[in-house]
């Protein structure tokens, strides 16, 4: 209770980042894991004021609250699109779990995956026995290039398959590593750094990603354009030259038009502003129906699902009960780490939709 | 201001160090704490250091105290246990929405209890018949508006903050927005209340009548009490049926005296229309830095002017409105198309206090309210005032209301800054009430402004509050130190 110091100040976070805060509130009604708990410390703004009292020395380094609420929160970065001072809440969180999961305070599930996920050969190998995009050798500069991704390629390797039929010239260069997004949203944003530069200099040129989470954070690593995730390329590209897109058929399911639900990847949504184009290709195969609930988290939120399943799972509930009354055939995904959680999320609530990633909707179509 | 200032940190952010007396800085007795646990659950008493920091602060700038512990009742027994036991044992109670105030309300400047009403979320009723809903005291404002919309209802008042705040916090603060020419504010629309006295008694206030003069209007009272008098945990608030249409447009101006004088062309032409804002030059590009509207960068101010009803009234104001706007000298009328860019618009404007956070770390705002034909001179006052304080001053307000928002920004860091906002709204006031105006207009005394209260109410109204504070709360636990202490 003291209101003296616990400590010194320290130099966790940028300065003017922390400042631009004036805790209006205004972010309160945007986060997930605020409207579960109503509970200031589980909000952005909270979140800040204790980011700040880690600053400035007011809290002990060890605070359980600090601990607990750097894990609980979803990183999704739905508040910076309500925030009307521009707050930078995604930078100001990887600075803050890049202190607060520093050494043995990681944990133990997080640190596992940053370790698995940065060994090249064994990602390589989990690709091809799974079958994923045949590797096509070094990058031809003047293609667009396919990006694997760590985990789809082991986890969904038909997605980059899709992703080679819908965009025939695409090649898919061989020694592909991971992104990082997984080690910057996980404490560890300088390794996450240089693993996105690593793979940027493996691609040159247009790098198109099947997962939004990949996609924003190496938009954000390697400079603007140089990322495209593949609705934003598909939609782009389709209006540039119609001659480049394939002849689509309706698809259809239980003999009717399918009903299909979209959920957002909320690095693309609210990272790179991407929401028009997903909504868009599917609306040109099949009837597109908007849930309530698409452009808020899913509760995968990268290694959150396994870190914090309770509430991960609290925050998944209202979409699979919308998917359910409106009756969907097909709920698309943009994101491996959404994709992993829909699936078990259908399957554990027994339902009828099946998840799906856009590449393979639209290959459907075919 | 009372006590030491807050001095800043390096990081940029001010840590405010009153000398407090009382509970301030005390840890709350363990059996306080067993006896709080044992009325709203052990989940519900929030007691270490990193839990209570959050609630150390609300919206306004370079306040912060802790709490001994934070509290968040289910129910109306548990406030009136809660409260039982503080007046027992003397421990301070400040109560608390969601915490979006921005003059320093619900800082818990004594420490003791924060009391969080957060999870009161019942709309219990809404009713078409009766033209009344009745909400517990944690619903945000705009989930009362969303759900009476639903079904062909207005609830008129609409502070800034709808989208966060609460209902009751409305209530305590009597908040405006952007409503108030036409509708009035908050206060317009409390039928009832169910509160709570710090004695532990529950009362009922009003009701669901329109005529009541049983008694002294004690809803009125509680409205705007501020969290000094009571804990309010129930509002019976009045609605209206929704207006068929709704439009607004903008107008631009070299400055905002100009748009002033456009405000009371309106008036004059004998409207009184739903909405009219107006924004300045610095107001105008961090909001379209925010909404990216297209709004005109280079105009010296901005008039954000609508109404509402039926489709021919809606017109023939907005053109009566948009020709005298031309007559004052406008740069330039748009028309919003649909009710999208209404929307948007509008949203824009609320969102003119944290877009202007872009300028600088801090941004500090008031909230000086003159009678309208005194707001053109009130707007060259402020200007006057900033150029002698040497400070940064950006202004927005509800034009229609003469309530105007001079905001100062600035880097703490820049040596003597702070003082130089101080003494410059120091004398903001000063002409605000010089001109038969107040010191605030909606945003409410708090511990911001507790310093010029006195300036505006004279010492035998002070006196007086003091006297009904004291029937009320016998044992000063309740937000003390706050409104007429």
């Amino acid at each position: 209770m003291s209101e003296q110091p616990a400590a010194a100040p320290r130099e966790i976070f940028d300065k003017d980042l922390l400042a631009a805060c004036i805790s209006c509130g205004f972010c309160l009604p945007a986060c997930p894991t605020y409207s579960i708990t109503k509970l200031e410390n589980s909000s952005p703004r909270g979140r800040i004021t204790l980011m700040r009292a880690l600053q400035e020395g007011r809290l002990d380094e060890d605070d359980p609250t600090l601990q607990e609420q750097a894990g609980l929160c979803l990183g999704c970065r739905a508040c910076e699109t309500v925030c009307p001072a521009g707050v930078k809440y995604g930078e100001l969180l990887e600075q803050w779990r890049d202190h607060q999961w520093r050494g043995r305070h990681t944990p133990v599930l997080a640190g596992g995956l940053r370790a698995g996920v940065r060994i090249t050969p064994a990602l390589i190998a989990g690709g091809m026995v799974r079958l994923a995009a045949r590797q096509t050798g070094a990058a031809d500069p003047t293609r667009p290039h396919v990006m694997l991704g760590c985990l789809e390629r082991s986890l969904y390797p038909k997605v980059s398959k899709a992703v080679v039929r819908l965009i025939p010239e695409a090649d898919v260069p061989s020694g592909q590593g991971c992104c990082g997004a997984l080690h910057a949203h996980n404490g560890n944003s300088v390794e996450a750094a240089r693993m996105a530069a690593a793979l940027g200099d493996a691609m040159p040129g247009t790098i198109v990603s099947t997962s939004g989470g990949c996609a924003a954070y190496l938009d954000h690593q390697l400079g603007h354009g140089r990322v495209q995730e593949l609705s934003q390329f598909l939609a782009a590209r389709w209006e540039a030259d119609p001659s480049s897109m394939p002849p689509l058929r309706t698809i259809t399911s239980r003999g009717r038009t399918a009903r299909v639900g979209l959920k957002d990847s909320c690095q693309l949504r609210n990272g790179m502003g991407v929401t028009a184009q997903p909504r868009a290709l599917i609306a040109k195969v099949a009837d597109y129906i908007e849930l309530p609930s698409a452009g808020t988290c899913c509760g995968g939120a990268g290694t959150y699902s396994m870190l914090q399943p309770e509430m991960s799972q609290k925050v998944l509930s209202p979409t699979l009960e919308q998917a359910r009354d409106l009756d969907l055939d097909y709920l698309v995904s943009l994101n491996v780490v959404c994709h992993r959680q829909l699936v078990a999320g259908v399957k554990r609530a027994r339902l009828r939709v099946k998840v799906i990633h856009l590449a393979e909707l639209l290959e459907l179509a075919l | 201001m009372p006590g030491q200032l807050a001095t800043p940190s390096h990081t940029g952010y001010a840590v405010r160090t009153t000398t407090l007396p009382s509970a301030a800085g005390r840890p709350i007795p363990p059996d306080v704490l067993d006896r709080l646990r044992s009325i709203v659950g052990g989940d519900h008493v929030l007691v270490t250091d990193g839990d209570v920091e959050p609630f150390a602060r609300d919206a306004t700038p370079l306040f912060r105290a802790r709490p001994g512990c934070v509290v968040l009742p289910a129910t109306t027994g548990e406030v009136s246990a809660i409260l039982r036991m503080a007046t027992e044992h003397g421990i301070p109670v400040t109560p608390r929405g969601a915490g979006s105030n921005l003059a320093a309300a619900t800082i818990p400047e004594h420490g003791g209890i924060v009391l969080v009403l957060t999870r009161m979320t019942a709309l219990k009723e809404i009713s078409g018949d009766e033209l009344l809903a009745v909400v517990e005291a944690g619903v945000t404002t705009a989930e009362l508006a969303d759900a009476c919309a639903a079904k062909g209802l207005l609830y008129a008042p609409d502070p800034g903050s709808r989208t966060v705040s609460t209902v009751a916090g409305n209530v305590a603060m009597c908040a405006g927005g952007l409503r108030g020419l036409k509708y009035g504010v908050t206060r317009n629309y409390v039928l009832g209340l169910e509160a709570v006295l710090p004695t532990g008694e529950v009362i009922r206030t009003g009701g669901r009548l329109w005529k009541d003069v049983a008694g002294y209007d004690l809803t009125r009272l509680l409205t705007g009490s501020e969290g000094t008098l009571a804990v309010i945990t129930e509002v019976t608030v009045a609605l209206l049926p929704m207006p068929a249409v709704a439009r607004t447009g903008v107008a631009y101006f070299d400055s905002l005296a100009d748009a002033s004088r456009a405000v009371a062309g309106v008036i004059h032409d004998g409207i009184v229309p739903a909405t009219l804002e107006f924004l300045d030059n610095r107001c105008i590009n961090a909001v379209e830095d925010f909404a990216k509207l297209g709004l005109d960068r280079q105009a010296g101010a901005l008039l954000l002017f609508g109404d509402d009803g039926t489709a021919e009234a809606v017109e023939r104001s907005l053109s009566l409105m948009a020709s005298t706007c031309e007559r004052i000298g406008a740069r330039g009328v748009t028309m919003a198309r649909d009710i999208a860019e209404s929307d948007a618009l509008l949203t824009a404007r609320r969102c003119s206090l944290p877009a202007l956070a872009r300028l600088a770390p801090i941004t500090m705002l008031e909230d000086a309210t003159v009678p309208r034909p005194r707001l053109a001179e009130m707007v060259d006052r402020i200007d006057a005032i900033a150029v002698r304080h040497n400070v940064v001053c950006a202004t927005f307000g509800h034009a229609g209301d003469g309530n105007l928002h001079p905001t100062i920004v600035f880097d703490p860091d820049d040596g003597d800054a702070r003082h130089r906002a101080e003494a410059a709204f120091s004398d903001v006031f000063d002409a605000a009430i010089e001109l038969g105006g107040t010191i605030t207009g909606e945003h409410g005394v708090g511990a911001a402004k507790r310093p010029y209260l006195e300036r505006r109410l004279g010492a035998d109204q002070m006196a007086l509050l003091r006297r009904l504070k004291a029937a009320f709360d016998p044992a000063g636990i309740l937000n003390p130190g706050k409104l007429g202490s």
